[in-house]
């Protein structure tokens, strides 16, 4: 129940650089090699032409000096021209190479961390909240793949032309090079050092960046409470610091570029400066340079910086992504707890067709808990020795206070949990050794709090069974006393219910939700009855609704209203993890124990039609 | 346009000097870089080659300023020491620039985040009843950083791209005519084809955030609703129904990356074009004779120099309507007229239980009419229950008391005087509302519920959540009363929210209490209980009780009953089980169920 360690949204392994992480990450480009290669060569192809632009210049300007404008003269032009139009089109290609290869892998980490999600126990999302989740599968991907092309490139780019420029120096003149390389320890130092304090101050950024969207949401969202405590100054005060934060840190962020940047150019500077006196001296003395090869090296002199400022700030995107790389990879490997067992994979692969798809008995007579322990936390055991069993067209009411485990029975039900110890038997069958798609497919689960997808009243209910006709989803509203509603609703069938059903009343929803599950025509029932107060008419149809869909199936019902309770064969009522008395109504209210008093002090104060919580 | 930049140029007070002083740096800046290559161009020329000619002004300045021919054919040095100075004086004129459109820019913003943060606090509650959250959510982050981006960022860029295209200009001219014109005709098509280039694409980039907004939309609902999805097993119906918009997705970024690709590698080659010009023409002209080599090499890296920032510009360009974009949105927040202050009157007796009195009040939503002809009084310290069917009107009577609304015509008078007449935040003070679904902050429990009385102490704050029944239940979290609790915290139940609302408003001790459906979601003991606590309270504070479970309010002094905005019964419990009406029947249905029991028991 504490806050989970997994909601900071920024967490980093202490700014180390994870290499086994990125590798994994890389991985996931494996599918679209050609494109990664396709990234890497033009990287090397790039830094070529680059290195070969300056010399290129060289050339013709020799030639222009000693006043020929001959053959050599316009193929030297020529050359330069080539050479551009070699360039722009590696630039239209690895556009297109980082395209693809950034999208599927988005597509691909998008694709996968669905695809667990879905199979995650709900253990994994009671710590996590949805906005956390939807992140990680939006922005996390955007941001990893998006990263991945450009790091490619610009490594493989960065690393050869500054081979490339050095070599081309070498050969040019290498006392020249060795003049102007002594510009490239300082370079690559400061860059090192501004990337890390700026991936440092851009974290700070970002930090308090959510947590000021955090703040004018909670400011939107609890706008009529912050007017009913008249506290709209105190909140202005307590916005105005985070605000000043996010100043203070993104201008100490801008300042760091601001020094960055001009250490930078002053560094080429000095690279210019050398060849410029080293050269020119070489020249007056006459030595074999040219002026075309003074000039080229004052141009590499200066492009000198660049390769070495794209790594270091490739390098600090990756460390800041980090991150994001972690939650995501994490995210794709979590082994989700509850899953089908190898032997039963073995069985829905030999299973025949028709029947269901583990080709074990398709109809289910009775549920029994053997001997089950179940706990959240280790220390905090919820279920201890557990046993029930339920046969077909009988219904179980559980009852009790909150806390007391009903919950976790009608979930360790559904397996949407499993037993920690002991068994849950299927008509003596242990349920682990089933199916699990085929068992949830025999459920018919109703919250509490029922939850509709954006889409028609007609779809919600269609979700209980996809191929139903529209007369079946008519029959099953009706029998849930929701096509009255329905048809006098604006729109009928078709209205469109909104995001989560907000354009529906609660009843309305817990209606549909009844609707839905009747279509389902589950074997199992699972209901935890709505506590949420809804006006006293619709309450009557709901009730009504409850006890048709009750009928002639294997029910479990957190119960909260005494007409269920009543109607149930079998009333358990739980307090700690146990059952404490079990019967039927007249049988526990004979017995004057746990039950009598819950029932009689209700009847007694207030003639309360309502039971437990 | 020009009332927009004028509300952009209203937003700079206070800074405008800074982003002149940006400007002024950005200027000398550009004028040193460009000095730079003179100095090499001089080198080249007077003291390399044994050009002889005079040379352009700039270059015999640059001469003379290098200490003439002969003193630098022997000090070479000074030369390098010449370009490392000028850049290094450049490069400081750089971060002054930096500097102060950083301070400049953030400052202008986080003006604007508070002005809208303390707007929102201010704008009436009928403003958001049309507005959606997460559109002002969005205005006041995405597009506050849009104008950030564009104060901060593009200004500067596009001022940058300026200066470095029309600095050099009368030098160049001064230098060499023929050049000058060979180093800038493709520039008009290299700006022509970004602005044209990027404009068309606005529509395809806005597909694609529609398309990621729909896959956004598509994984928030499936996780939201992620227990029915297990429900029913419909695992690979979901994974069918995301794999769509995933694909959807996946092709928009396809076709943008493709026409990027066109447009890039189109522009590059542009720029190299504009380069390869100056570099053969001039390559032509010192061959022949007609052009010094230094002036040649002067050519050459200018051309360098600004032929990137000025295709960024052409991008620039035509991204900034997105600011003004940003800022129209910005200003619908913020020209929206606040809650008028209609009056300053203090409440005329606090800490006694408030009279309260509705004389003919109407109201509507629009054109629906909510609440009509409404006459009621509540003696001060007794207990008003209002009970009535969903959209009676029951919690619009509520708002209006709080003044969340303004009656349309009537009045609301509490202990004699109008409240329009009331500073609205003294009237609000006296009085403590719970609601169906209370709101709570992200932070500590102990926090949020000594919001409503800062000096209280712990003693009382826990008294009060012994009284709401929450006091066991804070007790058994990790972290107790120091658990922080919604957004960024513990998720609370409906319950467990609703008890600690109600000890919020208890530790208030209010003259006025409200529970509007205050209880729903709590167990019948604990309700119970609760009321009882209250009702020790009777006579001390003006209590008004909203319920659906009737069983509730049957001990309050007065009844009354709502349908479609009137009031159409009156009465205690006792008078309207008797009479025949909406009462007995919502009575009559709620208990049926109970004497129906009490036959099979």
């Amino acid at each position: 129940m504490s806050q989970s360690p997994f909601i900071q949204e920024e967490e980093y392994a202490g700014g180390k650089f994870n290499w086994g992480l990125w590798r994994r990450i890389l991985r996931h480009a494996r599918p679209h090699r050609i494109w990664f290669w396709t990234m890497v060569c033009s990287g090397l192809v790039l830094a070529g032409v680059e290195t070969m632009l300056p010399i290129s210049n060289a050339w013709l300007i020799d030639e222009a000096v000693a006043g020929r404008t001959d053959a050599a003269f316009m193929w030297y032009a020529a050359l330069y021209v080539i050479l551009v139009t070699i360039f722009s089109a590696l630039v239209w290609l690895f556009i297109r190479a980082a395209g693809h290869l950034s999208t599927a892998v988005a597509y691909d980490l998008r694709a996968k961390g669905f695809g667990r999600l879905q199979e995650l126990p709900f253990s994994f999302y009671d710590t996590r909240p949805t906005g956390w989740l939807v992140s990680r599968l939006t922005s996390d991907c955007t941001k990893i793949s998006s990263l991945l092309p450009w790091f490619l490139l610009d490594l493989s780019w960065g690393s050869s032309f500054l081979v490339g420029i050095s070599i081309a120096m070498f050969i040019l003149d290498w006392q020249l090079a060795l003049w102007v390389l002594v510009i490239v320890p300082p370079l690559s130092l400061v860059s090192w050092y501004f990337q890390r304090k700026l991936l440092r101050s851009s974290r700070l950024v970002r930090r308090t960046n959510s947590i000021i969207t955090g703040v004018y949401n909670e400011g939107l969202m609890g706008v009529r409470t912050t007017r009913a405590l008249s506290r709209e100054e105190e909140s202005l005060a307590e916005f105005q610091v985070q605000s000043g934060d996010l100043k203070r840190y993104t201008i100490r962020n801008s300042l760091q570029s601001a020094v960055y940047l001009p250490c930078i150019i002053s560094l080429g500077a000095v690279g210019v400066g050398m060849a410029l006196w080293k050269g020119g001296l070489q020249l007056q003395e006459g030595s074999s340079l040219s002026l075309g090869d003074l000039i080229a090296f004052m141009q590499f002199a200066v492009l000198f910086s660049m390769p070495i400022q794209e790594i270091a700030a490739r390098i600090t995107d990756l460390q800041a992504a980090q991150a994001a790389a972690e939650r995501i990879q994490s995210l794709i490997d979590t082994v989700p707890e509850i899953r089908d067992t190898p032997d039963v994979v073995e069985a829905i692969r030999r299973a025949p067709a028709g029947g269901p798809e583990d080709g074990g008995r398709s109809d289910i007579t009775t549920i029994e808990f053997k001997h089950v322990d179940f706990w959240y936390k280790p220390a905090e055991p919820v279920l201890l020795d557990f046993n029930m069993r339920v046969e077909e067209g009988q219904t179980i009411a559980l009852v009790g206070a909150t806390g007391g485990g009903k919950t976790t029975i009608a979930s360790l039900a559904a397996r949407f949990y499993e037993p920690k110890r002991g068994d849950i038997l299927l008509d003596g069958v242990e349920y682990r050794h089933r199916s699990l798609h085929w068992y949830q497919s025999q459920l018919g689960v109703v919250l509490q709090t029922p939850h509709l997808f954006s889409g028609t009243i007609r779809d919600n209910i269609r979700y209980g069974r996809l191929d139903a006709t529209d007369l079946d989803v008519e029959r099953a509203a009706t029998m849930v006393n929701a096509h009255q509603f329905i048809q006098g609703h604006d729109g009928g069938y078709e209205a469109e219910v909104g995001e989560g059903g907000i354009r529906l009343s609660v009843g309305q929803r817990q209606l549909i939700a009844l609707a839905r599950a009747v279509l389902a025509d589950p074997q199992i029932f699972i209901m935890d009855e709505a506590t949420s107060s809804v006006d006293t008419e619709t309450e009557q149809l709901i009730q009504a609704a409850i006890d048709t869909v009750l009928k002639g199936r294997i029910a479990f019902v957190i119960a909260h209203r005494l007409s269920t309770i009543r109607a149930a064969n079998v009333i358990l009522v739980i307090d700690d993890g146990r059952i404490v008395e079990q019967g039927t109504h007249s049988e526990l209210l004979s017995a004057k124990g746990h039950y009598w008093r819950l029932y009689t002090r209700q009847e007694a104060e207030e003639a309360e039609a309502s039971l437990g919580s | 346009m020009f009332d927009r930049l004028h509300t952009i140029w209203t937003l700079l007070e206070g800074q405008r000097l800074r982003y002149a002083g940006a400007l002024l740096s950005l200027i000398v800046a550009s004028m040193l870089l460009y000095a730079v290559p003179i100095v090499p161009q001089v080198v080249l020329d007077a003291v390399l080659t044994d050009d002889v000619r005079e040379g352009s002004l700039p270059e015999r300045v640059g001469l003379w300023a290098l200490g003439g021919r002969a003193f630098l054919a022997e000090n070479l040095w000074v030369a390098a020491l010449a370009v490392i100075g000028l850049t290094t004086l450049a490069a400081i004129a750089t971060y002054f620039r930096g500097r102060w459109v950083a301070i400049a820019a953030e400052s202008v913003v986080c003006r604007l985040r508070d002005r809208l943060h303390n707007h929102l606090n201010q704008l009436p509650c009928r403003w958001y009843d049309q507005a959606e959250t997460g559109d002002i959510l969005q205005r006041c982050t995405s597009d506050v950083d849009t104008l950030r981006n564009f104060l901060a960022m593009q200004v500067i860029e596009i001022g940058r791209a300026i200066a470095m295209m029309i600095i050099p200009l009368p030098i160049m001219l001064l230098m060499d005519v023929r050049m000058t014109l060979a180093s800038v005709v493709v520039l008009p098509l290299i700006i022509g084809s970004a602005v044209y280039f990027f404009g068309r694409v606005k529509s395809v980039f806005r597909e694609k955030d529609e398309a990621e907004g729909r896959l956004t939309a598509c994984v928030n609902e499936n996780l939201t609703g992620i227990r029915v999805v297990r429900a029913f097993a419909r695992q690979e119906f979901e994974c069918d129904k995301f794999q769509e918009r995933n694909d959807e997705h996946r092709r928009l970024d396809y076709r943008l990356y493709a026409i990027l690709s066109w447009f890039w590698s189109a522009s590059d080659e542009l720029c190299f074009l504009q380069k390869a010009l100056v570099f053969i023409l001039g390559g032509y002209w010192v061959a022949v004779g007609t052009l010094e080599i230094g002036t040649y090499y002067f050519f050459i890296a200018a051309v360098s120099m600004y032929v990137w920032p000025v295709r960024m510009m052409g991008r620039l360009l035509a991204e900034l309507g997105k600011a003004i974009v940003a800022v129209d949105r910005i200003h619908e927040i913020l020209d929206s007229p606040v809650e008028q202050v209609t009056g300053v009157l203090s409440p005329p007796s606090v800490q006694h239980p408030g009279l309260i009195e509705f004389h003919d009040v109407d109201f509507a939503h629009g054109e629906t009419p909510v609440v009509h002809n409404m006459n009621f009084r509540i003696n001060a310290g007794s207990t008003l229950a209002i009970v009535g069917p969903s959209g009676s009107g029951k919690s619009t009577l509520i708002n209006l008391l709080l003044r969340f609304y303004d009656t349309d015509a009537g009045t609301i008078v509490v202990d004699g005087v109008d409240i329009k007449s009331l500073d609205r935040q003294e009237h609000r003070r006296r009085m403590a509302v719970v609601m169906q679904d209370p709101f709570l902050y992200s932070r500590s429990i102990h926090d949020n519920i000594a919001l409503s009385r800062r000096t209280a102490s712990d003693e009382e704050v826990h008294v009060a959540t012994r009284v709401a029944c929450i006091h066991d239940s804070i007790l058994e979290f990790e972290e107790g009363y120091e658990t922080v609790v919604g957004e960024r915290g513990l998720t609370l139940s409906g319950g467990q929210r609703q008890r600690v609302a109600i000890a919020r408003a208890l530790l208030q001790q209010p003259d006025i209490l409200v529970l509007d459906d205050a209880l729903s979601a709590v167990d019948t003991r604990t309700e119970r209980f609760i009321l009882e606590a209250m009702r020790d309270r009777h006579g001390r504070q003006t209590t008004i009780v909203i319920a659906h479970r009737l069983s509730t309010l049957t001990a309050a002094d007065d009844i009354i009953v709502l349908d479609e905005g009137r009031i159409i019964q009156q009465g205690t419990h006792e008078s309207l089980v008797t009479e025949e009406g909406m009462y007995r029947r919502l009575w009559d249905i709620q208990t049926t169920i109970e004497s129906t029991e009490e036959g099979a028991a």
